[in-house]
């Protein structure tokens, strides 16, 4: 805590000392009278003056909140001695904001504990610590000010907000464990696969008897199992484009953490791979817990900048299980993700890429010269596209407006018609 | 004549005090609002003169009417939030300026009662008069040193 003389107490002194001493000078009792009032106001304000020594306590009522909605702060404080005029900001991280009066004037009466309700609207994403007060009292004839910071630390986690998706993209192939996808494959399962000769160890009840009146000898029904899947989601944290409020790495997350989300429904296992300055993986599991592990890695995935050349050997083995799902999230603005994503094709990996539009947050420029720029800019991506497209990647361009649901359908629709191609 | 040209005087100490006193408020400026407030009393000590009474008895008014418009002219200009965002305490606030107000009249007619009384006079009184007031502002001085300096330590 700090204090510091307001401007009243270095003028008011002055004034009496003037008057005063214009008493003394010209023998005029009315001017000391003039210069009295200030003397004694002093001399009275700074006998009383006294730090509050005030107590804050914070609670938030929820911990972890969804992106867009909102979180209440409660304050309590308390005084020993009563404050007149208590001015309290509440210091808030960017990405979050109130919709009530910040900084407020309150009083404090004696032996009483106001609380005092702060709804605060996530914006944005992230980890975000609270509990940060900045506090301004005077005392009561305001000459000196007390000024303090109060921190009582809270953490709110605010999660991506999520995108509906009716359908997810189906990996090329399962894994071994059961799960909710129809497998190519034939085993044990619900979905009718074929007909084929009884053979020796063939459950009966798997005995089709239309087929075996027709032909004579037993028929049994063959069936697809319902397995899981393995999905990676890729995202590439070198380079983001972005503007104030929005950029390609808050798309990407969003869209990770809804994909993530409804590949765990799904019960397929889901991990996580944000490659870039720092590598950050998260080996593929399922459940819950996993979501949590997921998004609460998301929530630390951030830009850094980076010259150090990095590839698919830095990338831990187990984080991409063979036959797995490779669902990359990247503005491909980096050389380094694009080649990474080129070389997982290369390896075999069932691979889709979710390309986060760089152009909603990039000018086309004024002058000529900047136009042609950006003309042989966009000429060189859509080279590239072409380049994902000839190694039998589905590539599609994601915008922020633009619903998850279409981007996922149009990969589907890539792999339903395009050549499959094995490298 | 004289009289003439103190009323003059106080004319220009008054249009001085309201210039200092814009301006302070203007800019924000403590200083100046310091020496519109000087420039007042030198306005009220001029015209006083050039009354030529012997005791002013509406010393405590004036010196009442001083302290309103400090008060008020320093709310104005210090460091705060929106000062109405609660109606009960700038309520509050107004009546403490009410109080300090009366307050700094009772002590002015205090001042004026003491000077009024005829306790004699002499060398002697007027010495322990004179080492009194400075006494006085010595104390003051000492009291606005210590706050001012200013110390920070951990509340919590």
């Amino acid at each position: 805590m700090s204090h510091a003389a307001t401007a009243k107490l270095r003028v008011y002194p002055v004034l009496a000392a003037a008057g005063l001493v214009a008493a003394l000078a010209l023998g005029r009792p009315e001017l000391a009278a003039l210069a009295a009032p200030f003397a004694v106001l002093v001399a009275v304000g700074l006998a009383l003056a006294k730090p509050p020594e005030l107590r804050l306590y914070v609670e938030l009522d929820r911990e972890r909140q969804l992106e867009g909605r909102d979180v209440v702060v409660d304050l309590e404080l308390a005084a020993r001695r009563p404050v007149e005029r208590l001015e309290l900001l509440f210091r808030m991280p960017p990405g979050l904001e109130t919709g009530a009066p910040n900084p407020r004037l309150i009083r404090l009466a004696f032996d009483e504990q106001p609380e005092i309700q702060l709804p605060i609207r996530c914006l944005h994403w992230g980890a975000y610590e609270l509990g940060e007060v900045l506090w301004r009292s005077r005392d009561v004839f305001g000459l000196v000010a007390f000024e303090g910071l109060i921190r009582e630390p809270h953490a709110l986690k605010v999660y991506p907000r999520g995108e509906t998706l009716q359908r997810l993209l189906r990996p090329l192939e399962t894994q071994a464990f059961s799960g909710n996808q129809v497998a190519r494959q034939r085993g044990e399962g619900i979905e009718f696969a074929d007909l084929r000769p009884f053979t020796s160890g063939d459950r009966v009840r798997r005995v089709n008897w239309r087929a075996t009146a027709r032909r004579g000898v037993p028929w049994v029904n063959e069936a697809h199992p319902e397995r899981n899947s393995d999905v990676v989601i890729f995202l590439d944290t070198f380079a983001e484009a972005r503007r104030a409020d929005l950029g390609t790495l808050d798309l990407g997350v969003r869209a990770a953490a809804a994909l993530a989300t409804h590949y765990l429904e799904e019960k397929d296992r889901v991990g996580l791979v944000a490659f870039g300055g720092v590598l950050n993986w998260l080996t593929v599991s399922s459940g819950m817990t996993q979501l949590y592990r997921i998004v609460d890695s998301l929530l630390d995935a951030e830009i850094l900048l980076s010259y150090a050349w990095k590839d698919l050997n830095v990338i831990p083995p187990r984080t991409l299980p063979p036959r797995a799902l490779v669902i990359a999230l990247s503005p491909l603005l980096d050389e380094r993700a694009v080649s990474a994503l080129i070389d997982l094709r290369g390896r075999g990996f069932d691979l889709a890429v979710i390309e986060l539009s760089p152009f909603p947050f990039v000018d086309e420029g004024e002058t000529e010269t900047e136009r042609l720029a950006y003309r042989l800019w966009r000429l060189r991506r859509e080279a590239l596209r072409s380049r994902y497209a000839a190694l039998g990647v589905p590539i599609v361009e994601w915008r922020e407006g633009v619903p998850m649901e279409a981007v996922v359908e149009e990969v589907r629709a890539f792999r339903r018609h395009a050549r499959v191609v094995r490298a | 004549m004289q009289d003439l040209h103190l009323r003059w005087l106080a004319l220009v100490l008054g249009g001085l005090a309201l210039s200092f006193l814009a301006a302070g408020l203007t800019t924000r400026s403590a200083a100046a609002l310091g020496w519109g407030l000087a420039a007042l009393g030198g306005e009220y000590a001029v015209l006083f003169a050039a009354q030529g009474r012997a005791l002013d008895e509406a010393a405590p008014v004036y010196a009442a009417g001083l302290v309103l418009v400090a008060e008020l002219a320093f709310w104005s200009v210090e460091r705060r939030i929106a000062a109405w965002s609660d109606p009960a305490i700038a309520e509050r606030r107004l009546a403490q300026l009410l109080g300090v107000c009366v307050g700094a009249a009772a002590v002015a007619a205090l001042v004026l009662v003491v000077a009024a009384a005829s306790v004699g006079g002499g060398l002697a009184l007027e010495a322990i008069g004179v080492a009194a007031a400075i006494g006085a502002l010595a104390l003051l001085g000492v009291l606005v040193r210590r706050t001012a300096a200013g110390h920070t330590r951990a509340l919590r």
